[in-house]
This record gives structure tokens, sequence and C-alpha cells, in this order.
């Protein structure tokens, strides 16, 4: 609980920093960009702090490339 | 549009330095000596010569656009959205290998150097830093690796100077036993590691250089320095150490560091030689994330990418928590799997642009007029 409370404050400072001048300067794109990575930044660091397992690209990575492994050293 | 910035080429072989050397110093010795033996040093020889070719072909495609990054040649190749899937895997990788790198770099110091300490607290510190030098920008980055290179090198030396006496020759006897498949082995690993991962200096090779096509020359001799650093380190691990010993260790460099002993006055200064490979780390590091924020600004035609590091920085350092549960899951990765991804992006995907650009060339050639 209190791991979250802290990457939520890091969150937030994240947004203090960036999103003002991002809403002077009318950056609409960069805007949603952002917003949508910091939502899946938050979204795992929650997630992993609750010990919750998150799908780690290594595993799906080996889904793919295993066969080609297995055909290339038989 | 994206801030203008450039970079003069000494600068850039500063970089490829760098980047070349990164993680090859940490972790190749040990990875060479497990397949080649004693004969580790001719398989960094031949990784360093196929680099070398690898890296040439790099340039050769880069000079096809003098003025596109990688991503941006990707979507005038092969149309807007195929290019931008071939952008989107491109910057996945380099995502991927900075929170690897980050992960190398708090395996590092939390085993050797600061053992009390979580592998959170030292990579959020790392990350931090990372975010800080993304932000300030690529000429930044490079004025700090102009100064850096030369404390690089003055303890490079002193560390080779000082291990000379422990060397014992017998170590690199019987020469020449390796199979050649096993020494092909080895060698696709150097390859892979040093010159095929090359691919992300991509997004600021043509682009950002004031000089493109001298800087192409430099591109090859940053590589073949960063080679023959490597070929010595590989060298003295197996003469210092012995092939076994070398292969079992994680960091063999760093256990080189321990033999040091100098009249039983100088010795146990390996923590100063860590420094050494906490700065290759940084700037291998600092590039991947600079290749892969540039990228993702550059895939969305966003006008400024500095929004996106502080959100990246996050998602990577919970990345490199998660993304090898141990060590031998490390090994296994980057002996196997690791090279097949590496080499889809970095050689297959710029072989392909190579026939894509032979098959569409006078239509290109009018567009880029037309502009």
């Amino acid at each position: 609980m209190l791991k979250s409370i802290g990457i939520l404050i890091i969150a937030a400072i994240i947004v203090y920093i960036e999103v003002p001048s991002l809403l002077k300067k009318k950056y609409k794109k960069e805007l949603i960009v952002f917003s949508i990575i910091l939502t899946i930044g938050v979204g795992m660091s929650i997630a992993h702090s609750f010990g919750k397992s998150i799908p780690n690209p290594i595993d799906f990575l080996t889904f793919i490339f295993k066969p080609l492994h297995d055909a290339i050293t038989r | 549009m994206l801030p203008n910035v450039k970079i003069n080429s000494y600068q850039f072989l500063v970089l490829v330095i760098l980047f070349t050397i990164g993680t090859s110093i940490l972790i190749v010795p040990s990875a060479l000596a497990s397949d080649s033996k004693q004969d580790a040093w001719i398989a960094a020889i031949f990784g360093t010569g196929i680099g070398l070719l690898i890296v040439w072909f790099f340039t050769k495609i880069s000079l096809f656009f003098p003025n596109l990054t990688f991503v941006q040649m990707n979507e005038t190749l092969f149309g807007k959205w195929l290019g931008k899937s071939f952008s989107f895997l491109f910057v996945c990788m380099t995502l991927l290998y900075t929170a690897i790198l980050l992960y190398n770099s708090g395996t590092f110091l939390t085993t050797h150097q600061m053992s009390n300490t979580p592998i959170a607290a030292t990579n959020i510190l790392m990350a931090g830093i990372l975010v800080m030098g993304v932000r300030l920008g690529l000429e930044t980055i490079a004025r700090s690796a102009e100064i850096f290179i030369g404390v690089f090198f003055l303890l490079f030396i002193i560390l080779v100077i000082f291990i000379v006496p422990q060397i014992q020759f017998e170590n690199l006897q019987p020469v020449w036993e390796v199979n050649i498949k096993s020494l092909a082995r080895s060698s696709l690993l150097l390859i892979v590691v040093s010159s095929v991962n090359a691919v992300s200096l991509l997004m600021i090779f043509p682009a950002f250089i004031n000089k493109p096509k001298s800087a192409q020359k430099y591109f090859l001799i940053g590589n073949l320095i960063a080679g023959i650093v490597i070929i010595i380190i590989t060298l003295l691990c197996i003469l210092v150490l012995g092939a076994d010993l070398t292969a079992r260790q994680m960091f063999p460099s760093y256990g080189l560091a321990k033999k040091i002993n100098i009249g039983n006055y100088i010795n146990r200064v390996e923590a100063l030689m860590g420094t050494l490979w906490i700065i290759s780390l940084y700037f291998k590091m600092v590039l991947y994330f600079y290749a892969s924020v540039y990228g993702l600004a550059q895939i969305f035609n966003l006008r400024d990418y500095r929004a996106l590091t502080y959100p990246l920085g996050m998602i990577v350092v919970i990345l490199s928590l998660i993304v090898y549960p141990n060590v031998v899951d490390q090994q296994k990765f980057e002996t196997t799997i690791g090279l097949y991804f590496s080499l889809t992006i970095g050689f297959l995907l710029p072989l392909l642009m190579v026939i894509v650009y032979a098959i569409r060339k006078k239509q290109l050639k009018k567009v880029t007029k037309a502009s």
C-alpha cells in the first residue's frame, strides 16, 4: 500500500513537471502519447509493488524464437 | 518539428567506442571462454573482423538517405504502416536492451560493491541519470563522452600495465585446439553484442552528424578501437585467470582487477576499476534509451521528445526488475534467443531495406527530388 502511494506521488510529480508546458504550447498529440505511456508505467509499477506477475517480454520472445532455435541446433 | 542538433565526427567516434565496448568488456570474456576455452582471444579477433564488415554495411545503408534517421528511413522505404510497425519493433528492442543493461549494472553494483542495497534502489538512481542525460540532449551526451573517454582509457591503461606481472603463458597453451563450430558460435555472440546492436546508432549516425561522409570512416575506426580493447581484455583474462576460471565467473574482467598486486602494496583496486564498467555501461545505456525515446517520438510525429523521457524511464526501471528472474535465465537468453532477436532487427531488417531500395530506386529519387 505504502509503495503504491509512493508511486502515485512520483507520477504526480512527473505530471506537474511535464503537463503545464505541454498545455501552454498546445501540444495535444504529445499529451495523449505522454498520458498513455505514463498510465502503462504506473499500472506496471503498482502491479509489481503488489507482487503480481507482469507479462515478461523475454517469455514472449522465447515463445517466438524457440522453434527457430530448435530447428537450427537440432 | 523535433529540435535539430549536430555533433562533430570526433564526438561521434567517442560515442561509437563507448557504445561498442559497453557491456562487452564486462560479460563477453566469460561467454567466449565457455565455448572456445583458451582460444577465446582467437574468437574475439574473428568477431571483431566480421563485426567491422557489418558496421561497413550499416554505413552504406544509412548513406542512402543522409538526412534521415533509421525510423524515418523505414517509413520512406516501406510506406507508412509497414514502416511504422518495423520501427515499433526497433523501438521495443532498444527499450528492452536499455532495461537489460540497467539490470546488468544493478546486479554488478549489488553483488560486488553494495551488497546490502536492494537492486531497485541502484536501478532507480541509474535511471535518474539516464533520463537526465536524454533530456539534456545528444550534444550534452556527446560532450560528456568526450571527457569520460579520457578517464576510461587512463584507467584501462593502468589496468593493463598493473596486471602484466601476473601473466602466465602456460594458460594459453595449447593454442588452436578449438573446433570451428564452437569458434563460430562464440564469435557470433561478440558480433551481435558489439556490432549488430550498433543498429541503434543509426538513429544518430547520418542525421545528426555535421559531415556524414567523413564520419562514415570514424564509425569503422571506433568499432576497430573498441574491438582491440575487447581482444586485449579477453587475452588478459585468459592469460591471468585461465580459461576455466574466466568461463565460470560472471564478471571476469572484475576478477582480473582483483588480481592486481604490485609488491604487496598496490592491491585490491577493483572498486576503482569498477569505474571503467560504469562509464561504458552508462553510455551504452544512454544511447539505447535515446534511440528508443527519439524513435517513439518520430513514429508518432511528435514535436518534442522530452515529454516521453520520464514515463519511459519509469517503464525501463520496472522492466529491469522483472526482465530476468535470475542469472541463469540471463545467460540462457543472451546466448540463444537474444541473438535471434538482435539478428532479426539488426541484420535481416537492414538487408530487407537494401532489397526494397534496389527495387524502388527510381521512384524514390523522384520523391526526394520533388520534396
